[in-house]
């Protein structure tokens, strides 16, 4: 179970996979599980992700605007090409901080992205 | 059969419309895509294409099903997407209404990544078809 952090930063949810209509109810359930906690910044890894859909974006949206309600933002791990394309495709790269590695997206930030 | 061959067998694949089973969707159509001398990019475009036409027509755990029809003429796939459930819904309301369509992100990927689709009624059940054709859409 995905917990938030003690020191401070964020909480991170390491994805891998194909992440499709079959995998995005554990994912939201996951990410709910952070916010309910208390978690207003979440790190959601995706380097080990291959596939990623509009349900699964969905899930991702859904927590982005969660947590910017609750003043925190979504940090994305992402270098796969085919990822960064769908987020491209569908407007959301410049939603979402977008790191390239996860000391980048864990490292403390301002709260205004990359 | 040869990337070069100006038609491929027509493939049908049906399938209980079970979120896991989505998969097998993905897997044909990349197969037809190769066979039809699609390059990795255009297979990965044509994998999500698939996908997407399933989550927008599939009314997933009322027990209906989804079929399949993937053909292949020149260089163009077209896969052909339909809910099998009798009076099946998009929508749950026990018809199919004027006002079913499918997401905006849906839409959005399907737009880049295909060069023709559109979803419709069949028999009052929701269908969706694509194309993609061979070294043509440059997203």
């Amino acid at each position: 179970m995905d917990q938030p952090t003690r020191d401070g930063s964020p909480p991170v949810v390491r994805l891998s996979g194909e992440i499709d209509l079959a995998q995005a109810p554990d994912v939201q359930e996951r990410l709910d599980a952070l916010a309910d906690a208390g978690a207003t910044t979440i790190v959601v890894d995706l380097l080990e992700v291959t596939f990623l859909d509009s349900v699964a974006l969905g899930v991702l949206v859904s927590a982005l605007k969660r947590c910017r309600e609750a003043g925190g933002t979504v940090h994305l791990v992402v270098v796969e090409p085919r990822i960064l394309k769908v987020l491209k495709i569908t407007g959301l790269l410049d939603e979402f901080c977008i790191h390239d590695s996860l000391a980048s997206a864990t490292a403390p930030h301002d709260g205004s992205g990359t | 059969m040869t990337p070069g061959d100006a038609t491929g067998p027509d493939v049908e694949l049906a399938f209980p419309a079970v979120e896991e089973l989505v998969t097998l969707a993905r897997f044909t159509a990349a197969t037809v895509a190769s066979g039809a001398g699609f390059d990795v990019d255009e297979v990965e475009d044509l994998r999500l294409a698939v996908d997407e036409l399933c989550a927008s027509v599939g009314t997933f755990g009322d027990g209906s099903s989804i079929r399949l029809n993937l053909t292949r003429r020149g260089d163009t796939v077209r896969i052909r997407c339909v809910n099998e459930a009798p009076n099946a819904v998009a929508n749950g309301n026990g018809t199919v209404d004027d006002g079913w369509r499918p997401s905006e992100i849906s839409e959005q990927l399907l737009a880049a990544l295909v060069d023709r689709y559109a979803f419709e009624r069949h028999n009052d059940r929701p269908c969706g078809w694509l194309e993609k054709e061979r070294g043509r859409t440059g997203t």
